[in-house]
């Protein structure tokens, strides 16, 4: 690896972060936006055209609120409970490839750019890992913060993940069954090469991934660790100004990353599987458009269900997660692979 | 699953105290104005007899009047299938009053009797929780005894000699307590009494008793304050749980942060000024508040109200009951962790009945628009084309919509049905009125057990659901809206010209001696106003049953074993308006 090699990588960390802030902040500008028109409201719309800089204008306020650390708290981990959340969010994007690789010829040698940060063979077990660890973000601030609403609300943020992450991951083995690969790049692969979406084969997979997916970034109807109407605000009652800001990224960023997940996993990726059988492949900026397309249409679902539903009850979930999701997805996996097999054969 | 059903006349009251004076004989006496009069130590056996003999299941409201030279504890006893009320009272002398207690009979005696001991100091005997309710616990005297006087008004005339000492005058924050307020405590008070030791430099105050008191697993109990600053209590309020993990143990409602002594207030006030106040009183169903008042006061003087001012007053209460069911249902959902959605619906109707208030009385929220034998103006001619297209059009599709959308919701049945069950026993004892009630199974709506105004005219029906969970008082109060549109769509046409306010026209008015409990039924429930006169401009007593604290009591017995979320949602299936609640 040489410097241009490093150059490259570090570039890339950098884009990787600058575009997720950014689409952090154009989240929750979409989501104002988006309930407050099926809400009979406008939004925001000082800020800015359309109120587009609202999001600039909230992040100001953010950094300029006083950070208060209340009495009592354990201070390490207080501090250290939010910077965990926003680095396990920020990290689980690094597998997600967004284009084709380009090649380009830097100081006549030719080189890949893979817009990817890192490819490698069991990138699906990474990002289910390195989601798990969302978690401890929002368990170690509840314990942390010597409050009684933030301690049952880490208490139920650890409980609910156990109840969904489980169902989760088998949903996940059976496309990893389907395709026979744990790598982000030969999934999408496949499903260029078969000309299918996963979703097709895999149904009853991505239904369970879009539910798990809700409970897992803590969003309406399951945001129980936060719920507001029980808990005041849950994990992070206690966080102001920039430290509450980090944990709300990390929502938000996580929300990005399971949209990112499902269209590499069930939607084509970057491709149009069944449109590309016609057009053959199209050239990377399109690619990037077509993936920013999915997530956004992934992110508006998150968005209209949280305008919509009411939030269920917490041992509902469990008990939902428990007798139904789990199940369900052991017969599929179970199913899947009977007929993979049968087809093998 | 919900019913409509009418209630059966019962007796008359005076029939009823004939025959109470019958069968218990010596032990009672009845007074000039028809009450039962019994001494405190046969109390408990009469009012025993009452329930059990007699059909006075409900306690409709409780009471004290403090006459200088005793104090006199009123009842008003009822029964759940209709009737006036009966009034029943005991005296005690004022050196050591000391009256026994009626929770054993009627549980929904507890926050009026502690309300009583909070104003008088009246204790009542065998209540098993004592203690101030609206008041904080370090307070010193009983502020609606005649000889308590409120600040700055001391004396007869200013500059009152405690604000201004030897004609100095100093700062409050000069003479702070050890809590860190200038206001007065009672003597030797240590803090002991609310569980609370002075605070030292720096101590965390925790309850670490009630932490250890653990359930047979060994599992620590958390004692959770929900409030006073709390997103869903729908204010100041504070509900103090016990949890064991998230199941509630046990549940404390915690009230008075609002409280501004709206009866010392009126009390002090003239007749007719009190009328602006009730408005603050439940600011969601402010011409309902207003109309009690009124109703109470015109039965003292024995106004007649003009037909055209009683068409006006069913129309504007009808309408501002369904604006608070839109309200409390939006606001439910939004309890139930609906992010606003139904709730903007539901404001959006409502918007459009507060123009029509203002319109009407110039104000959206505090009309003051009642007076004693009428109402302050006539309505605007714009005003019935436009009341006549929301009754008949918009309205009845807006509750479609609400209906549509959330009564049958997978997830909102989920989180109400059989959550916070009241059987109709318990919801009678603990004196609850409104939906809650009627939620229940019981069909006991004031309009037509007690009927007021001139709703006997119009054919409508008391909605009763039988589940008596949440769901059930939800489902309630979408068919009172939609009972309320029948009223007003037999009301309108109907209305008559004529003049608006009857009586002899006045600045002042003389309300004779006398005394008189009347309620209405406000979208909360029964609203009671208890009001004694001497003859003089101002009332020598103003009470005002609350719905809303009266059905605050039957709240931990929802509670109880259910889950924290659970816990919002019954507080909300109530709907409580906290200006009503702390007075």
């Amino acid at each position: 690896m040489d410097a241009i090699e490093l150059g490259i990588v570090a570039l890339k960390c950098l884009v990787i972060v600058a575009v997720l802030l950014t689409g952090f902040a154009y989240t929750t500008f979409l989501e104002r936006k988006v309930i407050a028109r099926m809400q009979q409201r406008l939004g925001p719309n000082r800020a800015g055209p359309f109120g587009l800089l609202q999001p600039a204008a909230d992040g100001v306020k953010l950094i300029f609120k006083e950070n208060i650390t209340p009495v009592g708290v354990d201070r390490f981990v207080y501090f250290l409970a939010p910077i965990v959340s926003m680095v396990v969010a920020i990290m689980a994007f690094a597998v997600m490839p967004v284009a084709d690789p380009i090649t380009v010829t830097i100081g006549g040698q030719v080189r890949e750019i893979r817009f990817q940060l890192a490819d490698f063979n069991v990138a699906l077990l990474y990002v289910l890992g390195i989601t798990s660890l969302a978690v401890y973000g929002l368990v170690l601030a509840g314990w942390a913060s010597n409050n009684k609403f933030a301690l049952i609300g880490g208490l139920r943020s650890a409980a609910q993940m156990v109840s969904y992450e489980l169902a989760m991951g088998v949903a996940l083995v059976s496309v990893v069954l389907v395709v026979g690969s744990l790598s982000m790049n030969d999934i999408v692969d496949w499903q260029v090469a078969k000309g299918l979406p996963l979703i097709v084969l895999q149904p009853v997979a991505f239904g369970i991934y879009a539910i798990t997916a809700i409970a897992e970034t803590n969003r309406a109807p399951f945001d129980f660790p936060e719920a507001e109407q029980e808990l005041v605000a849950g994990y992070h009652t206690e966080y102001t100004g920039m430290r509450f800001a980090l944990f709300f990224m990390a929502e938000y960023i996580n929300m990005i990353t399971v949209s990112g997940l499902a269209a590499t996993l069930f939607l084509g990726g970057h491709h149009l599987p069944f449109v590309e059988r016609f057009t053959g492949n199209l050239p990377w900026f399109v690619d990037i458009g077509v993936f920013l397309a999915k997530v956004i249409l992934a992110l508006f679902l998150f968005i209209w269900i949280r305008a919509t539903i009411p939030r269920l009850r917490y041992d509902r979930l469990m008990a939902f997660g428990w007798k139904v999701l789990l199940p369900i997805s052991l017969a599929n996996l179970a199913l899947t692979a009977v007929v993979i097999a049968f087809l093998a054969r | 699953m919900t019913k409509q059903t009418d209630v059966v006349a019962a007796p008359a009251p005076a029939d009823v105290v004939a025959a109470v004076h019958k069968q218990l004989g010596e032990r009672v006496t009845v007074d000039d104005g028809g009450a039962l009069v019994v001494g405190p130590s046969n109390l408990i056996d009469v009012v025993r007899a009452l329930r059990d003999d007699h059909g006075l299941d409900y306690l409709a409201n409780l009471t004290a009047v403090d006459w200088l030279d005793r104090f006199e504890v009123v009842y008003h006893l009822c029964s759940s299938a209709g009737g006036a009320p009966i009034v029943l009272k005991t005296t005690t002398d004022r050196a050591n009053p000391r009256v026994p207690s009626l929770f054993g009979i009627y549980p929904g005696a507890d926050f009026q009797e502690r309300e009583v001991y909070d104003m008088f100091g009246i204790r009542f005997a065998g209540h098993p929780n004592l203690k101030r309710i609206l008041m904080w616990e370090g307070f010193a005297g009983w502020p609606l005894r005649k000889d308590w006087r409120e600040a700055y008004f001391e004396q007869e005339h200013k500059p009152l000699t405690s604000r201004w000492p030897d004609g100095q005058f100093f700062f409050g924050e000069d003479k702070l307590t050890d809590w860190g307020s200038n206001t007065k405590l009672p003597p030797a008070y240590t803090g002991a009494e609310i569980g609370r030791p002075k605070p030292q430099e720096g101590q965390y105050v925790v309850d670490i008793d009630a932490l250890r008191r653990g359930t047979s697993f060994g599992s620590d109990r958390l004692v959770v304050n929900m409030g006073p600053q709390h997103p869903s209590t729908h204010g100041v309020f504070q509900m103090r749980l016990v949890l064991d993990g998230e199941t509630v143990v046990d549940l404390e409602p915690v009230m008075g942060y609002m409280h501004r002594n709206h009866e010392k207030i009126g009390e002090r006030n003239l007749w007719l000024g009190n009328m602006p106040f009730t408005d603050r009183l439940d600011y969601i169903a402010q011409l309902g508040s207003e109309w009690g008042y009124a109703l109470c006061v015109e039965r003292m003087m024995g106004l007649e109200v003009p037909e055209r001012a009683e068409y006006i007053r069913v129309i504007m209460a009808e309408l501002n009951r369904i604006q608070s069911h839109f309200w409390s249902i939006g606001f439910l959902l939004n309890d139930l962790g609906a992010f606003f959605t139904p709730s903007l619906y539901a404001i959006e109707e409502r918007e459009i009945v507060l123009d029509l208030f203002e319109m009407a009385t110039g104000s959206r929220l505090m009309c003051n628009y009642m007076r004693f034998g009428g109402v302050a103006y006539d309505l605007p001619d714009a005003f019935m084309p436009l009341v006549n297209v929301l009754v008949n059009e918009r309205m009845e599709r807006a509750i479609d919509e609400i209906d549509a959308y959330l009564t049958n919701n997978e997830i909102v049945m989920e989180r109400m049905k059989g959550v916070g069950v009241l059987t109709p026993e318990l919801a009678i004892a603990y004196s609850t009125s409104g939906p809650v009630l009627r939620g229940s199974g019981v069909a006991y709506d004031v309009r037509r057990a007690d009927p007021y105004g001139i709703y006997d005219r119009f054919d409508w029906n008391v909605v009763t659901a039988n589940e008596g969970d949440v769901y059930a008082r939800y489902a309630v109060r979408i068919g009172e809206m939609r009972e309320s549109l029948k009223i007003l769509r037999q009301a309108l046409p109907q209305m008559p010209a004529g003049e608006i306010l009857g009586g002899k026209k006045a600045w002042q008015v003389r309300v004779p001696a006398g005394e008189h409990y009347a309620r209405v039924e406000n979208p909360r429930g029964e609203l009671g106003y208890y009001c004694v006169s001497d003859g003089k401009a101002n009332p020598y007593r103003y009470h005002v049953r609350s719905p809303c604290f009266v059905n605050l009591t039957s709240l931990a017995e929802m509670c109880k074993g259910y889950k924290v979320a659970d816990v919002v949602a019954i507080l909300g299936s109530i709907d409580i308006v906290l200006g009503e609640v702390d007075r």
